[in-house]
């Protein structure tokens, strides 16, 4: 094993190390069934959760005044975590009855080693999603259809009554937000669901959408909104597409990650920089390529954005 | 790999679970050998290959100039370098070669006598291995995309043809149409699809199941038993209408899917589309695992012709992304590599699960063999076999290293 790493070049070596470590995992199955102790479930969810808090450290409060709660877009998390399909059921609710695929049984099972050697093997339905706990909630963005914003439901019900202070609508809006946020995780809502599960009037729709928690969707259906998230949008966008532009600029069309992070951010890039980076390297607008002077990133044709 | 031997030996273990160890590390070492070529026949790209499944022997391939080519697979000579050579073709002085771009190619399931071809000149032909001539000429009224005909059918020879005709009126009207073999004829024709179909597979575990993919966003299931329309759409949010906006609603893709592949066990299927996403969707029941391969890079306007590995735990998708073979896990979603080597753009890739070999081609004319790397021996092996001047893995003489010193 260790000759045949002399021979290999570095690049090479980060390839066949994933696919080495696949084989090991084939080849290697009495190691698996002995050391089994590591609770897949529990540590995964804990990461997730403190790589939202890093990531809502880097959104930047002062710009829009303390009145937007701090927004983390979902793809965001692939950046920091290698396996997307892990983050989307965290993340994502899944109905945990139908899926059949292995990897949903991995993390379902729990093996606990007694004292005697035995195994015990516990099911666990899934329940641990952030966003079946009413601790996450999610919002359609708009401006594309894969990319979803999370926002800790505390932040954006502190930051939403903050908003309404003062106002008429204050007194519907927090109706609304009881309702909302221990129980329900959908991105849009319908008019008989309005009107008959959460029993709200006509006039008290209009007075939602006035004041931004719900934006219209199609005829009779909206859309659940932060508000004043339009300006949040139109910088983030902006934002995005300067970064790009510094990464096509550069020579060959590729810049290492620490090089432009260092770099000074025009005056369209209001967010920080590590914001807009995890959020190309998420949305694969750029290849993220291993060297040995650290990561690249390279910017990838075909973009619309 | 010992610890296997031995639990196999002893009982411990199942025998399949040795091969499918075996299997999966060939498949994760797959790589362009210089000692394996294929012919190069076709002057203009490769649109399809078909491997045909008795013996793993012979491969058909159809291109965009209308020939199609058989090759041997297998290596009979002694020697480690080997070129599959073409045994014969369907040329372009044969009189019934098609006019225009050869689109799907397939092998008679049950065995090599005969074969199916299906091309943008309105035609699928059934071809008669031994004469090269068409034994059956099925006209249609529009370009046909793609046909299939299901592996395990004992009862039935249908041959499923997606077309695109346009009616007198000049209305467009996608069918997919079901041809008898045995007799000839047309049986029937399954509508509901809005838009060009661009792909059709039957389940290799039913032989009444059949999924159409089509321009209009979605993936109908149908059973060709039933009267009436389709058994279910696939919808990417599983029935949340209320993560899209309302005229995404039921779709499987955000753009057009172009690529169907069911898994070999037929309880999983696989789409592409042009929204640069594959979803891998239970087969059953319709619901999508919500699996996260990331961006798979799409740009074909015709089908994209992918294949699942077989035999190996766990399984991997082959699916041509631009240039190159994508590798991805099945379950997991994560990217294995890159199989780089094709100087434009791929158009269909095909697996070899006695060999764990893939074979794709692409608009470059090429047709690449990427076989698994054998075992490496050890230094103390290398040496000892220098030594006796021994005779291991062909170093070719032009190679052989004869005119370096050791002194410096």
């Amino acid at each position: 094993m260790r000759k045949q790493l002399n021979k290999e070049v570095a690049v090479f070596k980060s390839r066949m190390n994933r696919k080495r470590a696949l084989i090991a995992d084939t080849f290697c199955l009495t190691k698996r069934r002995r050391c089994a102790a590591d609770s897949v479930t529990g540590e995964s969810q804990a990461d997730i959760r403190s790589s939202l808090q890093y990531l809502v450290t880097l959104f930047s409060r002062k710009l829009f005044n303390d009145s937007l709660p701090p927004v983390v877009l979902k793809h965001q998390l692939y950046s920091l975590h290698n396996d997307k399909t892990s983050v989307d059921k965290q993340v994502v609710r899944s109905d945990c009855n139908k899926c059949s695929t292995w990897d949903s049984v991995q993390s379902h099972f729990i093996i606990i080693t007694l004292m005697h050697s035995e195994a015990l093997v516990f099911s666990f339905p899934r329940q641990n999603e952030l966003r079946e706990t009413g601790e996450l909630l999610m919002f359609q963005l708009g401006f594309d259809s894969e990319a979803f914003a999370l926002v800790f439901a505390e932040d954006y019900r502190a930051k939403v009554l903050q908003g309404e202070a003062g106002r008429g609508t204050l007194g519907t809006v927090e109706k609304f937000l009881t309702k909302l946020i221990p129980s329900c995780s959908d991105l849009s809502f319908n008019k008989e669901k309005m009107l008959k599960e959460f029993l709200f009037t006509d006039s008290e729709i209009t007075q939602l959408v006035k004041s931004g928690v719900l934006t219209v969707r199609d005829a009779g259906s909206w859309w659940l909104s932060i508000p004043n998230s339009g300006k949040f949008i139109k910088y983030f966008i902006k934002g995005r597409k300067a970064v790009l532009g510094m990464v096509k600029k550069s020579k060959y069309g590729e810049i290492l990650q620490t090089e432009l992070e260092g770099r000074r951010t025009t005056s369209q890039v209001k967010f920080q920089m590590k914001y807009h980076i995890h959020d190309i390297i998420g949305a694969e607008l750029v290849e993220c390529i291993q060297t040995t002077s650290g990561t690249l990133l390279r910017y990838v044709d075909g973009n619309v954005n | 790999m010992l610890s296997f031997l031995y639990a196999r030996q002893s009982g411990l273990d199942d025998p399949v679970r040795l091969r499918r160890a075996e299997s999966t590390r060939r498949v994760l070492s797959l790589e362009l050998n210089h000692n394996r070529d294929v012919d190069r026949i076709h002057g203009n790209g490769i649109n399809t290959l078909d491997i045909e499944v008795i013996d793993g022997r012979y491969m058909l391939s159809g291109g965009s100039d209308g020939v199609i080519v058989i090759y041997d697979l297998e290596n009979n000579s002694k020697k480690p370098q080997y070129t599959c050579k073409a045994i014969c073709t369907v040329g372009r002085s044969s009189r019934h070669v098609h006019k225009f771009s050869v689109e799907t190619v397939q092998w008679y399931p049950h065995d090599t006598g005969m074969f199916v071809s299906s091309s943008f000149d309105k035609t699928m032909k059934v071809w008669d291995t031994e004469t090269l001539k068409p034994a059956e000429e099925f006209q249609f009224d529009g370009n046909v995309y793609c046909h299939h005909m299901s592996p395990v059918a004992r009862k039935h020879s249908l041959v499923a043809a997606l077309l695109y005709s346009v009616l007198a009126v000049g209305t467009k009207d996608p069918k997919v149409q079901l041809c008898d073999l045995k007799s000839g004829s047309r049986i029937h024709i399954l509508q509901g699809h809005r838009g060009e179909i661009l792909s059709v597979r039957w389940s290799p575990r039913y032989d009444h199941i059949l999924a159409t993919a089509s321009t209009d966003s979605r993936v109908h299931i149908w059973d060709v038993r039933r009267a009436s329309g389709s058994l279910f759409t696939l919808d990417q949010h599983n029935g949340d209408k209320s993560k899209t906006s309302s005229e995404a609603v039921n779709t499987a893709h955000n753009g057009r899917v172009n690529g169907l592949c069911f898994t070999a066990d037929g309880l999983h299927l696989l789409t592409t589309g042009t929204d640069d996403r594959m979803r891998l969707w239970n087969s059953a029941t319709g619901e999508n695992t919500l699996v996260n391969y990331g961006k798979v890079v799409n740009e074909s306007r015709k089908g994209l012709k992918f294949t699942v590995s077989r035999g190996c735990s766990p399984e991997f998708v082959f699916v041509p992304c631009g240039s190159s073979v994508a590798v991805y896990g099945l379950h997991s979603g994560e990217l294995i590599t890159m199989l780089r080597g094709h100087y434009n753009n791929v158009d269909c890739c095909e697996f070899h699960p006695d060999y764990q070999e893939l074979y794709s081609g692409g608009k470059d004319c090429n047709i690449l063999a990427w076989v698994p790397v054998l075992r490496q021996p050890d230094i103390e092996d290398e040496e000892t076999n220098s030594k006796r001047g021994g005779t291991h893995a062909a170093i070719n003489p032009a190679f052989e290293d004869a005119w370096s010193s050791d002194e410096d």
